[in-house]
């Protein structure tokens, strides 16, 4: 099964604007993206994002051993974005950002943490896709739990269909 | 591919090349405007195309499209096979899904593109098109051409950039009511219409030239929305008069959310 991530130029600007603000406390900014579902050539899935919610301040947790965590107001909000998103089949996708260029993956941290967060957003809108994005200074990577699988499949490429069109290949340098 | 081929647009950015390779367009329509097109696609290093036409190549079709032969109207050759050999001819790398069959047939492949060119011949088939780049996020840029009157006849065409976000063709006011319930009221009476090589030509480099600027963004002007008038009389292109104060303009015909396959909601 192939998957692709895409979202507008619009979108990305707005992503990178809030995750780039430096945080009164947490090293790093963590927000949640909607999605929706398209079928692609033979079988594959697209993911259409939607729509960006920046974390506010106070719904980080200060946990030094980590970059960022974020409290439980965050998570049952992105929760109930979820069960509103049901009908339309919109999926939330947790997004940081690692400072870096070129191509990123899970941290050892991003595996431990965020993974766990899939089963619960699967619970409450099932037909929906839900992932992870990791975004860099020059690239973008995606996993994505498809509806009815708890598997993360990684997705074959992050597009940005902006004033500037980025393709973000999985095993390609920006 | 060596370096030296790519030399003479090396001002087009450092990684040009590789951003151009990895975006896949989708050509819908691989007739006068559609041969062009992907002609010059692969000509500048385009790699991946999705390329729609159920046609074959007749004799009518031999004073504008570009790589048909006179042998390929005796042997009646698909111009998907036109395209694909053009576009081989010059890229042999290059990954190439067709498909014989209009696009509306076969869409799950198109919206797998970033950028859409299109060149067909009726407002509701670029509508069609224009939807379904608004919902799978795919900048669509659209070329036509007609010829007007009898006695003096008048060229005119356009070439258009709609983008996710951005102005639509209906905001642009080239789609309007008025006209697709004309071409509505004609529905099978159109006849063939007059096309001719040269304003193809135009219309479809200038569109490739809209095609590289999103995809490397040399101009730095950081367009969202493109409508260039085509007079073929007087042999110019400029910026259509309906676009004086679209800067400022929502689109309101095409939403931010509405994306993805279209979901039934039990009433």
């Amino acid at each position: 099964m192939t998957v692709a991530i895409k979202m507008t130029g619009r979108l990305y600007d707005e992503i990178w604007r809030d995750l780039e603000r430096p945080h009164p406390f947490a090293h790093e900014r963590v927000g949640f993206v909607f999605g929706r579902i398209g079928t692609r050539d033979d079988g594959g899935r697209l993911v259409l994002l939607t729509r960006y919610h920046a974390i506010p301040d106070a719904q980080y947790i200060d946990d030094p051993t980590v970059n960022a965590r974020i409290g439980p107001e965050a998570m049952t909000w992105a929760m109930q974005a979820v069960y509103h998103g049901r009908p339309a089949r919109e999926g939330v996708f947790h997004i940081h950002m690692h400072g870096y260029a070129g191509e990123t993956g899970m941290s050892k941290t991003d595996r431990r943490e965020i993974p766990p967060m899939m089963p619960g957003f699967q619970s409450v809108g099932r037909d929906a896709a839900h992932g992870i994005i990791i975004l860099s200074l020059d690239h973008g990577s995606g996993w994505v739990c498809l509806p009815g699988n708890a598997t993360l499949v990684p997705c074959g490429n992050v597009a940005v269909i902006g004033k500037e069109v980025k393709v973000f290949e999985r095993g390609r340098r920006a | 591919m060596t370096a030296e081929r790519f030399a003479r647009q090396s001002f087009l950015g450092d990684d040009a090349e590789a951003r151009i390779a990895r975006v896949t367009v989708g050509v819908p329509g691989l007739g006068g405007g559609g041969s062009h097109i992907i002609q010059q696609l692969a000509h500048i290093g385009f790699q991946r195309y999705v390329l729609y036409d159920d046609d074959v190549v007749e004799e009518s079709n031999l004073n504008r499209l570009v790589g048909a032969e006179a042998r390929d109207a005796l042997a009646e050759t698909p111009k998907l096979h036109i395209a694909k050999m053009r576009i081989l001819s010059l890229q042999p790398h290059a990954i190439i899904r067709g498909y014989a069959c209009k696009w509306q047939e076969k869409p799950e492949p198109l919206r797998e593109c970033q950028i859409v060119m299109g060149a067909v011949d009726s407002y509701r088939g670029r509508r069609e098109l224009e939807i379904a780049c608004r919902r799978y996020l795919m900048h669509y840029i659209d070329i036509g051409m007609d010829v007007h009157g009898g006695e003096r006849p008048v060229i005119g065409g356009q070439i258009i950039l709609s983008s996710p976000g951005g102005p639509c063709m209906t905001c642009m006011r080239f789609l309007t009511a008025d006209k697709l319930a004309t071409e509505a009221a004609r529905y099978g009476n159109a006849g063939g219409r007059p096309q001719v090589v040269w304003p193809n030509g135009a219309l479809a480099s200038t569109a490739v030239g809209l095609a590289v600027d999103l995809v490397t963004g040399w101009t730095r002007k950081n367009r969202s929305y493109a409508y260039l008038a085509y007079d073929g009389n007087e042999g110019t292109l400029t910026p259509s008069k309906t676009l004086i104060g679209i800067e400022k303009y929502v689109c309101e015909h095409f939403g931010d959310t509405d994306l993805g396959d279209p979901v039934s909601i039990p009433l």
